[in-house]
């Protein structure tokens, strides 16, 4: 690195520093904000660092040993990856159809796509069940028509997971379609593309870092949900509950170990999720 | 010129599209032309464009592209070049990409189209266009007159028959839209291919109208040379959105030779009028430009008696705009005049000085309403 270098990458340091539309010294109000924000910050923080450091290696190396404590977290990965695919396959082309249809009744079913983000999900649960259970209007003739059956299998487990979470996919591409200047769409189709090759040329690409986000989120939310998959499935036994098990049975030192292997997990695919969805994105600085 | 040997032609268009409306909407475009589509916002120029572009279906009437009628083409069937407010290059593809995209959408023979610059290879428009050099560039970070050029070699290279532009330059700077503007007509004009372009902006008109239409609420309000419509509106709506300052309301007392004789307040004007006759005692509309209206300091006498109409007021009050000054005067009814900013200032005219104001007949339109 030469010296003019390492000065313009102090230089782009300090000026990432610095506050928008306020002189160079922060006044009371950002120190104010900063405080404030710091407590929320450390507030977030501190638990998961308490729970990861509280842990010895010989203790998790242990609970990492437990072939159940494996098998649950798998589940987990796997309910969560099959909960956010479908969320991305349905709920993708309702997000386009939302952005760009305009319709009686619309701020209805957007208000309809947010509702389980409103529902307890012990009650979304209970929903569940009887819309899937065994006597469930769903449960009962899927199971007799296709023997497809939701109580003790993934099927559960992955409709409890995509109930609770697909909202987040719906409303983050909506948002990224909605970002989508139409003109574009228009020019495209003016160039020859045909409404298939403009939104797969144009559309999509641009809305991929919303869509990926939405995706993102789809899967972490899948992956930590409890209330609902404990309800309408309780074996096989996810992650969460597989820890909610251990700590009823063993305690807190049994479950904290499987709950930061769990927690390891889930940053590690958060973060790879993430970088999936920068990747897609147009080249840095042309927006 | 018939709507079938037209480059473009535009038949008893109906639409109705929320609060936007196409009233039995008729006009044609020459090959090689540019017709420039005046009007205010909601007037329904967007709409028109968008129409022949294929993105509405109307609700009557038809587009002609060289007697080829395409109203119920989707728009990639119809082969036209759309250039929008800041260009709309795809942000997440390269300049090169920009280009090629619609080119890879259009069938090998369209691609050899002999008509067009470098028969539509993208590399060479990129040079035809003096933009080779950004091909690897992303569009973000070019400047105007890049945007443009990416904009319109992107265009070319899908080999349309008919250019449209919706008001690219109005999120610009008034300096680099007049830059922009020579460019696109010597571009358009070496092209040869026609264009149909959208603004609310006289500049715009002027600058590039071979032919001009001023729209009104989904209709047409009056269709001719950019010249015609800015010296003889048709209209009172006319004249006010092509600026014309002095709008003044007059009776026809007498005509003789070609030389109309208007009462307007107490006033007496002569006019050089319109051809057509019109009665003794019809009310008229008289449109005077106020750059048309000049001024000297009362008692001295520029110009001989009779040849213009001179009028004793008085000076309410001035204005500074850009390099001219807007000085409205009462002389019995309110005239506004503009000057350049020295001469304004020679003159040494404060408030309620008295002043002569000049307006030669043949400055003098006569509107029916």
């Amino acid at each position: 690195m030469t010296v003019d270098a390492v000065a313009n990458r102090a230089g782009s340091i300090k000026s990432r520093w610095r506050t928008r539309g306020a002189p160079s010294r922060p006044g009371t109000l950002y120190l104010l904000c900063w405080f404030c924000g710091s407590v929320l910050l450390a507030f977030l923080v501190i638990p998961l660092v308490a729970l990861a450091t509280h842990q010895s290696a010989q203790n998790l190396g242990e609970v990492a040993g437990m072939a159940d404590v494996r098998a649950a977290i798998a589940l987990s990965l796997e309910g969560a990856f099959l909960s956010a695919t479908l969320a991305a396959l349905a709920g993708v082309p309702l997000a386009y159809g939302l952005a760009r249809t305009r319709f009686p009744g619309k701020g209805m079913v957007a208000a309809l796509i947010d509702l389980p983000l409103a529902v307890p999900h012990t009650v979304a649960g209970i929903a569940l069940l009887m819309v899937f259970g065994r006597q469930g209007i769903f449960g009962e003739p899927l199971q007799t028509l296709v023997g497809l059956r939701f109580w003790g299998t993934l099927a559960g487990i992955v409709v409890a997971m995509l109930f609770v979470s697909a909202p987040y996919t719906v409303n983050a591409a909506r948002i990224g379609f909605e970002a989508v200047d139409p003109r574009l769409e228009q020019i495209a189709r003016t160039l020859g593309l045909g409404p298939w090759r403009t939104f797969l040329r144009i559309t999509l690409p641009l809305a991929w870092h919303s869509i990926m986000t939405g995706v993102t989120l789809t899967y972490a939310r899948s992956i930590s949900e409890f209330g609902a998959v404990v309800i309408l499935v309780y074996y096989p036994m996810t992650a969460p509950v597989m820890i909610y098990e251990l700590f009823l049975r063993f305690g807190l030192e049994q479950a904290a170990g499987a709950a930061v292997l769990l927690l390891i997990v889930s940053l590690a695919l958060f973060v790879l999720l993430r970088a999936l969805a920068q990747r897609g994105t147009p080249a840095p600085g042309n927006r | 010129m018939s709507a079938a040997t037209a480059a473009v032609a535009v038949e008893a268009l109906s639409l109705t599209l929320g609060v936007f409306r196409l009233k039995k909407l008729s006009f044609a475009l020459a090959r090689g032309g540019i017709l420039v589509i005046l009007g205010p916002n909601g007037s329904g120029k967007s709409v028109t464009l968008e129409t022949i572009a294929g993105f509405h279906r109307p609700d009557g009437g038809c587009v002609l592209f060289g007697g080829r009628d395409v109203t119920a083409l989707p728009p990639e069937r119809r082969r036209v070049g759309f250039v929008v407010q800041n260009f709309g290059l795809f942000p997440h593809l390269s300049v090169a990409q920009n280009v090629a995209i619609g080119r890879r959408a259009a069938s090998a023979a369209m691609a050899h189209d002999a008509r067009l610059p470098a028969h539509g290879d993208p590399q060479a428009l990129l040079s035809y266009f003096g933009i080779a050099h950004l091909a690897e560039r992303a569009p973000g970070g070019l400047s105007p007159g890049e945007k443009q050029r990416v904009a319109l070699a992107r265009a070319v290279a899908s080999t349309p028959d008919l250019f449209l532009f919706d008001e690219p330059f109005s999120a610009l700077d008034s300096g680099t839209r007049d830059q922009l503007r020579q460019e696109l007509k010597s571009f358009l004009r070496a092209l040869a291919i026609p264009a149909i372009f959208v603004t609310h902006d006289h500049d715009d008109a002027l600058a590039l109208a071979d032919t001009m239409i001023m729209l009104r609420d989904g209709a047409v309000a009056q269709s001719g040379s950019a010249a015609e419509i800015f010296r003889k509106p048709a209209n009172s709506f006319v004249a006010r959105f092509v600026g014309v300052q002095n709008i003044l309301p007059g009776q026809l007392i007498a005509q003789s030779d070609g030389v109309f004789t208007l009462a307007v307040g107490e006033r007496t004007l002569r006019a050089a009028g319109p051809p057509n006759a019109v009665n003794p005692g019809a009310s008229l509309l008289l449109a005077i430009r106020a750059e048309d209206v000049t001024l000297s300091r009362a008692g001295i006498a520029s110009e001989p008696p009779g040849a213009v109409n001179r009028l004793q007021g008085r000076v309410v009050g001035s204005r500074t705009i850009g390099p001219l000054v807007a000085v409205q005067i009462d002389c019995g009814f309110a005239l506004k005049a503009y000057l350049l900013a020295p001469q304004w200032q020679a003159m040494k005219l404060g408030p309620d000085a008295p002043v002569m104001a000049a307006v030669a007949p043949n400055a003098i339109h006569l509107m029916n309403e």
